[in-house]
């Protein structure tokens, strides 16, 4: 699974350096975005979740060594909570405890992977006017996750058998608040630049809920879903900043069109996703099913919110939001070969 | 015993990060953690892992020592809660690690928890650059030692070269001001 997300990733650079604005530096992106790339690439080979820890460690301190209105200790404090709540629960899960300390490593884990990423209760600190490289979004978009990934597969290695069932339920109950929170603040904030956020965390709530369910179809639900994230709601979130800060919100079936990938609607990446996710969660407990399905049609308004919300996309921009389009519907109709490469 | 009084020196060091607001108390308190951090790797079999601690700690408190006017700002007015802190953060440490847990890595489990603990609560309510740097650096070394505490597995001094290197370039790299200019977007879209 983490090769897939690493190789998403850089394709998703790739898009977002060809078909950047014109007032964008190319080169400071790509930079960056290298320095991204290079320390996803050091997760997803490191060994152990200790190795990872250090891994996000230098990742978080290089972001906030960035040029920001926001200060060092702002930004760096919430990647550091997260490495703290993970190697809490780490050490936790290793000593031989009581069952109860067991299960305090696995809240551990579940809280700090939460934190790293930026979800509820551990939003970072958002202004839509920060560079999109100094801001949460690679967390919650770029890096977070092939992190989640190697987290989630390294923390199986630790995790003794009786606190998996308490790890899956956490997953569950956070990546529930997350879609419902998620949908509600998208639908009702002011902002524009708050709503697409705020999708992120709605699609992430959906993942959460997928690996909590720790069967074939959440997995391979979540992992459609971290794909769409990346190759789909990261490039059209960056390709909307422009349109959102002009705030020219427009109504052509380009928007329709966008708005209809991030809902999630058949044929795009999305649908098949949450076609599985909903196989597995009725498989698991049907009211969970229920539940995500009402989430699920509650997100139509904010994705047609975020449709309108880009714009008429011009020039480049247009060939890289048909890029984008293109790869999600060839998900959408065909995720088999995906899904058997990540097992 | 050594692995005990090397716990106890950790959170001695870790305590003085909490209660320094200046550089050379700072410095002072990474210097002991480094050492303290560097006895218990030495004790549990990583030699190479422990020197490697010491050159990476040592040579952040250097510089944290050296740079700029150096005033020791050991408990400065209004500290009280970070003492009541640190004595907090030490005995729940010291019972989980000594009643709760029989393993035999006991003063390594202390030392870990203290450190991530008090070093995270100081990035959380901090705001200076130099505390939170310094923090981070102690927070590399606590990482780096941690692998040692699964006693199932094996672990060679990667993670030690690796966190000591951090613990090192955190303090030594350039700091970067906050900057209004930042704000159009121009370098991330």
């Amino acid at each position: 699974m983490a090769a897939e997300l690493f190789l998403a990733a850089a394709a998703t650079l790739t898009l977002a350096v060809v078909f950047a604005p014109p007032r964008v530096q190319r080169a400071s992106l790509l930079t960056r975005g290298l320095v991204g790339l290079a320390g996803m690439a050091a997760i997803t080979i490191a060994p152990t979740l200790d190795l990872i820890l250090l891994i996000v460690l230098v990742l978080a301190v290089l972001q906030a060594g960035l040029v920001s209105h926001r200060d060092f200790a702002a930004r760096v404090r919430a990647p550091v909570l997260a490495i703290a709540l993970l190697a809490l629960g780490v050490a936790f899960e290793r000593v031989e405890g009581p069952p109860l300390l067991l299960r305090l490593g696995a809240v551990g884990i579940v809280a700090g992977l939460v934190a790293a990423i930026g979800l509820l209760p551990y939003l970072h600190e958002f202004d839509p006017d920060e560079s999109t490289v100094a801001s949460p979004i690679p967390w919650i978009a770029f890096v977070g996750p092939l992190l989640a990934v190697a987290v989630l597969a390294r923390a199986k290695q630790v995790l003794p058998a009786d606190a998996s069932d308490a790890f899956g339920a956490m997953l569950i109950g956070l990546g529930l608040l997350n879609v419902l929170w998620g949908t509600l603040a998208a639908w009702r904030t002011e902002s524009d630049a708050g709503a697409w956020r705020y999708s992120f965390l709605s699609d992430w709530g959906l993942v959460l809920c997928g690996f909590g369910l720790a069967i074939a179809d959440g997995q391979g639900a979540a992992l459609i879903l971290l794909l769409s994230i990346v190759l789909g709601r990261l490039p059209l979130y960056l390709w909307s900043r422009q349109a959102v800060r002009d705030k020219t919100p427009t109504d052509r079936p380009i928007n329709l069109l966008v708005a209809a990938a991030l809902a999630g609607s058949a044929p795009f990446a999305g649908f098949a996703a949450r076609v599985m996710l909903l196989r597995g969660a009725t498989q698991i407990y049907w009211p969970l099913a229920v539940v995500l399905a009402a989430a699920m049609l509650l997100w139509l308004p904010a994705s047609l919110r975020l449709g309108r919300s880009m714009g008429v996309p011009r020039g480049r921009q247009a060939i890289g939001v048909a890029i984008v389009l293109a790869v999600s519907v060839f998900l959408g109709i065909y995720p088999q070969p995906l899904l058997a490469l990540a097992g | 015993m050594i692995e005990v009084a090397a716990a106890l020196i950790v959170w001695l060091g870790a305590a003085l990060v909490v209660l320094a607001d200046a550089r050379r108390g700072l410095a002072l308190g990474l210097a002991v953690v480094t050492i303290g951090f560097a006895v218990l790797a030495w004790a549990s079999g990583q030699p190479v892992g422990g020197v490697a601690l010491v050159v990476g700690g040592m040579t952040g408190a250097l510089r944290c020592w050296t740079a700029g006017h150096g005033t020791w700002g050991l408990m400065p007015h209004g500290s009280t809660s970070r003492l009541v802190l640190c004595v907090a953060a030490g005995l729940l440490s010291w019972w989980i690690s000594a009643s709760v847990t029989p393993t035999p890595g006991g003063p390594l489990l202390f030392a870990v928890l203290v450190v991530l603990g008090l070093m995270a609560a100081r990035i959380l309510t901090g705001g200076d650059i130099v505390v939170d740097r310094t923090a981070i650096a102690c927070f590399a070394l606590a990482l780096a030692s941690s692998p040692a505490l699964a006693s199932s597995t094996p672990t060679g001094p990667v993670p030690y070269i690796f966190g000591a290197l951090i613990a090192a370039a955190v303090i030594v790299a350039p700091a970067t001001l906050p900057q209004g200019a930042a704000r159009s977007g121009k370098d991330g879209g």
